[in-house]
């Protein structure tokens, strides 16, 4: 099924990171540069030498915003692309980027994303589509259905739920970027406003700001660029898929892990690793069944099973697999077009070991998945 | 609110609902099945979304199907005309295809995965004087309507 062939090997040499929060008085342009600076600055790459920019964002505010984010960076004249995947819009610039490279059409490409998520439930359709009538098209709506479901089927009590946000809110706690830093019982968690039941207030992520930035390069090219290979991640994996038919079709797919496994699979096969050989991943935990039904799509733990590993603690920095170190889209917040590199950010941090108070010991492999409206899903696996 | 005043109420997706008679209240969801494969699809398709094939004739969906999932929305979406919570179900048709809509007629503690339901068509107007639409909704499957719901 997979068809595409790998060539050269790409490594991430820097990544760069705004913190997640509000941020009223900057722009969007803004905030993605600030970002972008920082990557810049963690490898030393030249800002002439890279050759290729993709800017993953999803609200609009004006045209080519990418274009307006790296002007005050020098006019080198490279080709800059404005990228919007839904919620994946920051993983599918990085994917971007790093075709671009292994194919060998450039050497050392800039992937960046940044987002100022208005506040308020997020839907998918424009304001005057029927959908809002019918009352389908509520992300946090479409989580909860599966929360029901999930719960249903394999017996997960509703605090086993709201660990994934004590876990996330534990993590965050430990990282200066994060939005939500502040910790919870399960019984906060399930006491705060009912949103959309069973889910609650702190089971869904907040809506936020904030811009993550990575640069990647040609391993065999480093030299040329000046670039230290000590810090270089390498980049084993990159998938992105859109719907498979499923007998359910697309009104409910915008919904439904189903159509991670495909990306999971096709992560697994590029890279000749298993899930066996990850240390330690960042799901797309918009809500928190999203991160129990992400790991299990991704093969990490067996089906209906991922409830009982966080309850046991084997998903927290201290377990066997820790998930979402970083806090996750839960509690480190989402701001949509830069949430999938965040999620590359966090795993080279830690495969670097320079993830501080929140390092996990021995990672050598990292995994991360960004899911999107419209059945996107990115899957990318990095290893030391 | 008099007669007269009213709009001639639409079907919300005229490509998912297609209303039957002057009423609006009665109608059928709109589908597509392959020829080729025998899958059927939700709404309108150019080609078969299993298989690929051309060979795709329109048909009008099961009246019932069985609540997959349900959620008692309390904090609705911008534009939402309706009544807060309201109940989204997830509904699973005899041919496949999951169909998601709001629940009425429901009291919250008698909703439960499994449950049979049928099609509801309700108008719906936004404000006292936006366009009103007829839209497809559920609402529980009584004695009568559980042996002639298939059509």
């Amino acid at each position: 099924m997979f068809q595409f062939k790998p060539g050269r090997e790409v490594v991430v040499v820097g990544v760069g990171l705004h913190p997640f929060g509000r941020f009223r008085g900057k722009d969007l342009a803004s905030l993605a540069r600030e970002a972008v600076v920082e990557a810049l600055k963690d490898c030393a790459v030249k800002w002439r030498d890279i050759q290729v920019a993709y800017f993953g964002h999803v609200y609009y505010h004006g045209m080519s915003v990418g274009e307006t984010a790296l002007a005050s960076l020098g006019l080198t004249g490279i080709p800059i692309i404005n990228v919007e995947n839904a919620c994946s819009s920051g993983s599918t610039a990085f994917w971007q980027a790093y075709w671009g490279i292994t194919t060998g059409m450039f050497d050392v490409a800039l992937a960046f994303g940044a987002e100022k998520v208005p506040g308020g439930p997020v839907t998918v359709t424009a304001a005057d589509s029927p959908d809002r009538y019918i009352g389908g098209d509520h992300m946090m709506a479409g989580y909860a259905l599966r929360m029901r479901r999930y719960m249903e089927e394999t017996g997960a009590p509703a605090s086993a739920l709201a660990q994934v946000t004590v876990k996330a809110r534990q993590n965050a706690a430990l990282n200066p970027y994060a939005h939500r830093k502040d910790t919870f019982t399960v019984e906060d968690v399930l006491n705060s406003r009912p949103i959309a039941d069973p889910l609650t207030l702190y089971q869904c992520c907040p809506t936020s700001e904030g811009s993550a930035a990575a640069v990647l390069c040609a391993r065999e090219a480093l030299g040329r660029y000046g670039l230290d290979e000590s810090r270089a991640i390498r980049v084993v994996a990159a998938a992105l898929t859109s719907g498979n038919y499923n007998g359910r079709g697309s009104d409910h797919s915008a919904f439904s892990p189903y159509r991670t496994e495909p990306a999971a699979v096709q992560a697994y096969e590029m890279s000749g690793l298993g899930p066996e050989d990850v240390d330690l991943v960042q799901v797309h935990d918009a809500a928190t069944i999203g991160e129990l039904q992400q790991v299990e799509a991704l093969q990490l733990f067996p089906k209906g099973e991922a409830w009982r590993a966080t309850v046991e603690g084997r998903t927290a920095l201290t377990g066997d697999l820790p998930v979402n170190t970083d806090g996750g889209l839960l509690a480190m917040g989402h701001p949509f077009g830069a949430t999938g590199i965040r999620m590359v950010h966090e795993t080279i941090t830690q495969l670097r070991g320079e993830a501080g108070p929140r390092q996990v010991s021995n990672a050598r492999v990292g995994m991360a998945q960004c899911s999107g409206a419209g059945d996107v899903t990115t899957v990318q696996i990095f290893a030391r | 609110m008099p007669e007269s005043s009213r709009n001639t109420p639409k079907s919300v997706d005229p490509g998912r609902l297609r209303l039957d008679g002057d009423q609006a209240s009665t109608g059928a969801l709109l589908g597509m099945r392959c020829l080729d494969c025998g899958i059927s699809v939700f709404g309108q398709a150019v080609f078969c979304q299993a298989c690929s094939s051309a060979r795709l004739e329109p048909v009008d969906l099961s009246r019932t199907g069985t609540l997959y999932s349900y959620t008692i929305v309390r904090v609705p979406p911008e534009g939402w005309p309706g009544p807060v919570p309201y109940v989204l179900g997830e509904v699973e048709l005899p041919e496949g295809p999951h169909i998601l809509a709001e629940v009425i007629d429901v009291a919250h503690d008698a909703l439960r995965i499994g449950m049979e339901v049928r099609l509801a068509l309700e108008e719906v107007q936004s404000g006292d004087s936006g366009p009103v639409f007829s839209v497809y909704k559920w609402a529980p499957a009584t004695e009568s309507t559980l042996g002639t719901g298939e059509v």
